[in-house]
């Protein structure tokens, strides 16, 4: 179903935040063969919305991730962020968490929260006072001085979270950011990405694995299969937010849950 | 690397022991005292020979060999090493070459060297840079395959400029162990310096202890060896120090 905008005759300006896929695919060539890695798909995401992808491994779901970031370059089809094409990686528009390895670990936490406004020459102070405000924003807040290696799996990828926000981009991608915590920290991240969500209202699209994950943070689920990637489903997550931990055993949250496995079964 | 005060206070005592036991087997005539003069007397030549004008010269122009050849070495090593690990199809050609060179002693080539180059400060530099340019060369390689691709993406992500990933994720990446191949380096430095002087050469601290060595100077030979072995320490230590302030973060 469209909504009404459709009816206006002409196009409004993209709000801060939409994202616009349009007939994407990928293909890598290889010596022996050309690999389909991503065929014509199209996605509209509306700002603030909170987007998963997900997929088995090979669906693409990091690929079209890194597309949006402007870090890798589909072969056909356009990506448009805020209503215009991205080319190259643009901070102002779209912030990336990677997964755990990407902190530098010869930065303490503010620091690495800093980087991108150091790359544009923002001043110390400036600088300093923003990394707190973000630090306080996920919760660390006092723990600045830090280095990654001093922090536990989740501070750090708090710390990424706080890095990828610094810049306040409407949109925030999320690769996977955190598939390598055990269970008990990653629920509690789940909550604390949505807590910052809510504040903040941000777009946010999350790549995982985990069909629980995505469930439980979207309000629309992106299912994937891979050889050649294409979405298969797209599904609208009616559960009431807050999320609780509650849901997790209701008759919705399984239905979801279910409807997902079977499209990844078939295509395992 | 953290040492409690009694690991430290062990090492000393150590240290001392050898010494002690040095005195001991030679002042009780266990080892020839000719052989093995004792480690007081060592001490004390050592001492005096440091105050001899021509000890100071030798010491000056082994120092002078040894920066030079370091300051030739590591850079183009660097640079050479830097090319490799960013160039594919050169480090497929270059690298098991380098390593079959590496392999070769490279004391074998002192005599040509000394036809190259005359006896003098040339052969000295020249044998140096030779005895450590492999190793600066393949630490260098290490050094930059130890950037993480995470970081350079992370870097990428914000627009860092190339000046920026060069100077903000490549060298502190790399400093740890570019630290490590420059101590290492030294050594190989050193080595091939003092292995020059003591073929043939006219002056420098090698030439010094291989002509007591001749002259069946004991003292004076191992008060050499005394000195060498502080000068080699002292600047081990030296970098070590740096290391360790700028590699806390590694664990």
């Amino acid at each position: 179903m469209q909504p009404l905008a459709n009816v206006t005759p002409l196009k409004p300006p993209p709000r801060a935040g939409a994202i616009e896929v349009r007939n994407v695919g990928q293909v890598f060539r290889t010596r022996s063969q050309d690999v389909v890695a991503l065929e014509d798909v199209s996605l509209d995401i509306k700002p603030g919305r909170f987007v998963v992808l997900v997929g088995p491994s090979g669906c693409g779901k990091s690929t079209l991730l890194m597309m949006m970031a402007g870090l890798r370059a589909q072969t056909s089809g356009t990506i448009t962020i805020n209503g215009a094409p991205i080319p190259q990686p643009d901070p102002d528009r779209v912030g990336v968490v990677f997964q755990e390895p990407s902190l530098f670990p010869w930065l303490t936490a503010e620091d690495n929260v800093e980087f991108p406004l150091a790359l544009r020459g923002v001043a110390k102070a400036e600088r300093r006072d923003k990394a707190q405000d973000m630090l306080k924003l996920v919760g660390l807040d006092g723990f600045g001085r830090r280095h990654p290696h001093e922090l536990s799996g989740g501070m750090k990828q708090r710390v990424s979270i706080a890095r990828g926000l610094v810049q306040d981009p409407p949109v925030l991608l999320m690769d996977e950011p955190f598939a390598a915590l055990d269970e008990q920290t990653r629920m509690t991240m789940g909550d604390e990405l949505l807590r910052i969500w809510a504040t903040t209202g941000k777009t946010v699209v999350f790549v995982t694995h985990s069909l629980t994950e995505a469930v439980y943070l979207a309000d629309e689920v992106i299912v994937m299969s891979p050889r050649p990637g294409r979405i298969v489903d797209h599904l609208q997550v009616p559960l009431p937010r807050p999320r609780t931990y509650e849901m997790l055993s209701g008759d919705a949250f399984g239905a979801l849950r279910d409807r997902i496995w079977r499209h990844i079964r078939k295509s395992a | 690397m953290q040492a409690t005060l009694t690991i430290k206070l062990a090492r000393v005592a150590i240290v001392i022991a050898i010494f002690a036991l040095w005195e001991v087997l030679s002042r009780t005539g266990l080892v020839n005292s000719r052989l093995l003069p004792p480690a007081s007397d060592t001490l004390a030549t050592l001492a005096d020979l440091l105050q001899r004008a021509s000890v100071q010269n030798d010491l000056m122009v082994t120092a002078s060999e040894v920066l030079a050849a370091f300051a030739l070495a590591v850079p183009f090593g660097a640079l050479i090493g830097f090319l490799l690990a960013e160039n594919r199809y050169f480090a497929d050609v270059a690298k098991p070459l380098l390593f079959f060179a590496f392999s070769i002693p490279k004391s074998i080539f002192l005599p040509m060297f000394i036809l190259v180059f005359g006896v003098g400060f040339a052969q000295k530099v020249g044998f140096g840079f030779f005895s450590t340019i492999f190793i600066v060369i393949m630490s260098t390689t290490t050094a930059v395959e130890s950037v993480k691709v995470e970081h350079l993406t992370v870097a990428r992500s914000y627009g860092a400029t190339r000046a920026q990933t060069a100077f903000r994720v490549y060298l502190p990446s790399m400093l740890p162990v570019l630290l490590e191949a420059l101590r290492i380096s030294m050594i190989f430095n050193l080595t091939g310096v003092i292995l020059a002087e003591m073929y043939a050469s006219r002056d420098g601290i090698g030439h010094q202890i291989a002509t007591w060595g001749e002259n069946f100077q004991m003292k004076q030979l191992l008060a050499g060896v005394v000195m060498v072995a502080a000068i080699a320490m002292t600047f081990n230590e030296l970098i070590r120090w740096v290391e360790t302030r700028c590699s806390h973060w590694r664990t």
